[in-house]
């Protein structure tokens, strides 16, 4: 072993670690500044409160933000595991005519920029009158978040037997019947998995919604950002800190169950 | 087959007519035609590739044929959704429903035939007593073992009544000392319940042990189709003879005098009946001879008749002894010689004669 | 699939599937339609058909955009590659199942914390009385603050932040498909830990590697919270341009050219990224 491979190891770790740092240290530094006392936002906090928290959670546009934010998500989520599923699992077992461009259209939005296709939206929605209503923004987080269901449908079909099919159908099962009753049961979990995926995609989605939301349509990304473009309290800091304690709480619990690294697909090779 | 010919038509319960499936260029099932009486266990053999899944999904309506018609108890199939056909199927990986329990198994096919609940219970449980495990109902197919899972594969397959039952290349998946014994249960369960089987394998020693006609398929045609024990004396083509146990394959010229075909290798002659010999093959011939059709004889013995060679290397293989002969005419020979005399008797080395049961030998 | 299961629910599979597609390019052909048309100063109506806003795109002030876009696309790939790899390897080798899960939980809380509360974080870090400047000011290390936020390097910081999970996931499927064997035939013919990583690990994780930093490229080409917030005016890309030009003047035919030509661009990144994914596995790479 080289000078070289003996510093090589501890360097590494030092490196990983900073890298840990430079991503964590944000979210740790917005909790912290949440708990200031001053109106303005400031590191180190030289008093404590935990009075933008209440503020955080009482403010008006937060509260709306919150409630639209809610229904849009819980629309778009729904309607796009059932577009997706339908679509994902005709793409995956039938031929026909138009599917790999059906396929590609679908998926696109996976790398059109966001911001592209709220300005496409908003104007095809103004051309036919239907400004800015929750219609649009259901549907412009539905064409967002497809992409998503319709991959996790992918990986769920991956791993149900073909042969179940098969068998179902030399037992006398027709094709719907098939999917009702073999191929939906075993599709469940990934499902479940897809629909909160696209839920948390859609709640958090802040760009192209920008565009096709007004005052009254707003969901809570886009109260957010108007709040930090007015104010420069820790409201924000507080609204922040309490999404990221649930972001880590719900993937510490989805990691216990479901395995992350098996969704992400990256086990060691041993 | 003069067999299948001699059989009255309605004893015919799967008449397969000159039935084609290519894949792109590739002709997968190319020309084939079978009959397979009712009853009867038939399976079809070959290497991979050889067209044989191709055909059994054919059968079972997986597939639809390009041209050429199934007929199933003499009714034409092919216009039929593989739902709407009455053919049991037994999968390689069993492909029980994993979120069912065995007994929801069994059952699917009777609730999809809209056959009442008290009907349904009745012939589930009664197929679960047929491969023995009637206590399993409400297990689920993870909690069994594989040869557990092939059971209650065949019980959900039985259960409809079909008209005629395919299994996949079922064994493979089941270690080999389990094999054995479910190869023996499923024979007995096929002639209690007397369905007409088709019965899909690469496993020669399988099919010669289960098969009452056994159909060897090559590059997607039927080679030959016949009962195990013509399959190994009486291959009917080059194929089969090489595919179907080991065999010896020496190069020779023939010519025909009156009813006798002449071979010869150097100062080797053999006479065999022409009807071992068909007419038609090249002037340049192989003859085909399996190791235990081949004697060591001493050098000089009268009984002498394939020349004489010596021991390259002894191959000790429990119940037998294989020897290796370089014959002196530059044949490569695979003798068999039961026991384990063999090996002090014929030391590598050795010089020795050979004969052969002329009775045995092909040509080709 | 079944040749003969004749697929008679087809319709009702991919009807609705039909529907979100075509809005899809509805709303896009509307951009198409809208960036060959005429602005009319002062009202949300659109002129006549013209090629002005193209012939727009060359000056100066939007050729800039879409350089300085480039620029910050192309340093954030690199800086989240470099941070990422190492990462992503210790993802991927960690023994301890806890602290791998620690790791993977720790990169990929901002993936699902949402674009504002991202960006915000940097506002706190990077502000006046934000982390860097308390905790400098704090130590005595300097008098005034430093005038941190509203420059490209405080962007490019935040966005790679931001890349960071998505390069990760894709390194570590990378790293993870190698077969260990390899690394350990190299360390059995004496190679030590640098030269196993530097020509056995490396090289063969370089479809990861390549795929990785140019989605992070493309990807960094759409962002907008980012820019909008971090960057606060000074540093602008495409995306806040396209914005400031809906919102502030109502120019939208020229806010859809700029949008039709970035995801032009963007697919032009994607599709040579395609091709030089092909020639490596044409080359013996497994991607």
């Amino acid at each position: 072993m080289t000078m070289a491979d003996r510093i090589a190891k501890p360097a590494f770790i030092a490196l990983v670690a900073v890298a840990l740092a430079f991503v964590t240290l944000p979210s740790v530094v917005v909790v912290i500044v949440a708990f200031g006392e001053k109106s303005i936002m400031m590191f180190p906090p030289d008093a404590w409160s935990l009075r933008w928290f209440e503020r955080a959670l009482t403010y008006p546009d937060f509260r709306k933000g919150m409630v639209n934010g809610l229904y849009v998500s819980a629309w778009a989520s729904l309607l796009s595991v059932a577009v997706g599923t339908l679509a994902a699992y005709a793409i995956d077992r039938f031929a026909f005519k138009g599917r790999a461009l059906l396929e590609a259209i679908l998926l696109s939005p996976l790398v059109i920029p966001h911001f592209t296709l709220g300005v496409g939206l908003l104007l095809l929605a103004s051309t036919f009158g239907l400004a800015r209503g929750y219609s649009v923004v259901v549907l412009c987080h539905l064409i967002l978040v497809v992409p998503f269901v319709m991959r996790s449908v992918y990986v769920s079909l991956k791993n149900i037997d073909p042969m179940l099919e098969r068998a179902a159908a030399s037992l006398g099962a027709p094709p719907l019947t098939v999917f009702l009753r073999i191929h939906l049961p075993l599709l469940a979990p990934g499902l479940a998995g897809g629909w909160l995926f696209a839920f948390i995609l859609s709640f958090n989605e802040f760009t192209a919604t920008l565009f096709v939301t007004n005052n009254t349509t707003q969901t809570l990304p886009v109260a957010m950002y108007n709040y930090v473009r007015e104010y420069a309290d820790p409201t924000m800091a507080a609204l922040s800190a309490l999404l990221i304690l649930a972001t880590a709480l719900f993937l510490i619990i989805a990691n216990r169950f479901l395995g992350l690294d098996r969704i992400l697909s990256i086990e060691s090779h041993r | 087959m003069s067999e299948s010919a001699a059989a009255p038509v309605n004893d015919i319960a799967l008449s397969i007519e000159k039935v084609v499936r290519t894949f792109g260029t590739a002709r997968a099932v190319d020309n084939v035609s079978l009959e397979v009486r009712r009853g009867e266990f038939v399976t079809l053999l070959g290497p991979s590739g050889c067209g044989k899944t191709t055909l059994l999904n054919l059968i079972a309506g997986f597939l639809t044929p390009e041209s050429g018609e199934i007929f199933v108890d003499g009714a034409p199939i092919s216009g039929l959704s593989a739902f709407e056909r009455n053919i049991g199927v037994v999968f390689q990986n069993y492909a029980l429903f994993p979120h069912m329990s065995v007994a929801e198994n069994v059952a699917f096919g009777l609730k999809m035939r809209k056959v009442t609940r008290p009907e349904i219970a009745r012939r589930v449980q009664e197929a679960l007593e047929m491969v023995r495990l009637p206590q399993m109902g409400e297990r689920r197919p993870r909690q069994l073992s594989g040869g557990q899972q092939q059971r209650i594969a065949l019980a959900r397959a039985l259960v409809i009544r079909p008209q005629l039952i395919l299994l996949d290349e079922p064994f493979s998946a089941i270690d080999k000392n389990l094999r054995a014994e479910m190869q023996v249960e499923l024979k007995t369960i096929q002639r209690q319940v007397g369905i007409t089987t088709i019965f899909i394998t690469h496993d020669q020693s399988e099919a010669l042990s289960m098969s009452d006609r056994i159909a060897v398929m090559a590059q997607g045609q039927v080679q030959q189709f016949s009962e195990p024990i013509d399959l190994y004396r009486r291959p009917a083509n080059s194929f089969v003879a090489s595919f179907i146990g080991e065999i010896n394959r020496l190069a020779c010229t023939r010519r025909i005098e009156g009813d006798r075909a002449v071979l010869e290798c150097g100062p080797v002659q053999v006479k065999v009946p022409t009807a071992q010999a068909p007419a038609g093959a090249a002037t340049e011939s192989m003859l085909y001879l399996r190791p235990e059709a081949l004697r060591a004889v001493p050098a000089g013995s009268a009984e002498a008749n394939l020349g004489t060679g010596q021991v390259q290397a002894q191959v000790y293989q429990g119940t037998h002894v294989d020897l290796i002969v370089q014959a002196d005419n530059g044949w490569l020979l695979r003798l068999r010689e039961p026991g384990f005399a063999a090996l002090d008797r014929w030391p590598v080395g050795a010089r020795l004669a050979i004969h052969a049961d002329l009775a045995e030998a092909c040509v080709y | 699939m079944n040749d003969t299961a004749r697929p008679t629910l087809l319709p009702w599979f991919i009807a609705p599937a039909a529907l979100v597609a075509m809005l899809l390019i509805a709303a896009l052909a509307m951009l198409f339609q809208y960036s060959f048309r005429e602005h009319l100063p002062g009202t949300l109506e659109v002129g006549g058909v013209t090629l002005e806003n193209f012939a727009d795109l060359g000056k100066w002030l939007y050729l800039r955009v879409f350089f300085d876009t480039l620029t910050i696309s192309a340093w954030t790939a690199l800086c989240s590659l470099l941070l990422g790899y190492p990462l992503a390897l210790a993802l991927v080798r960690c023994r301890s199942r806890s602290l791998k899960a620690a790791i993977l939980i720790a990169v990929i809380i901002p993936m699902f914390t949402g674009d504002i509360v991202r960006t915000y974080s940097w506002l706190i870090v990077l502000g006046t009385r934000g982390f860097i400047n308390g905790t400098l000011l704090g130590l005595g290390v300097i008098e005034r603050p430093f005038a941190l936020l509203f420059t490209q390097t405080a962007v490019i910081a935040a966005l790679v932040q931001y890349s960071l999970p998505v390069i990760v996931v894709i390194l570590a499927a990378a790293i993870s498909h190698i077969n260990t064997d390899y690394e350990k035939a190299a360390e059995s013919l004496g190679a030590g830990p640098l030269a196993v990583l530097w020509k056995v690990t490396l090289p063969l994780s370089m479809p990861g590697i390549l795929s990785g930093t140019v989605t992070i490229f493309a990807w960094t080409m759409s962002a907008f919270a980012t820019p909008q917030l971090v960057g606060g005016g000074k540093v602008n890309m495409v995306s806040n341009m396209v914005y400031h030009l809906g919102f502030a003047s109502f120019n939208f035919p020229f806010a859809a050219t700029l949008s039709m030509v970035s995801l032009l661009l963007i697919m032009a990144v994607l599709g040579l990224l395609g091709l030089c994914l092909k020639r490596l596995e044409r080359k013996g790479f497994t991607g």
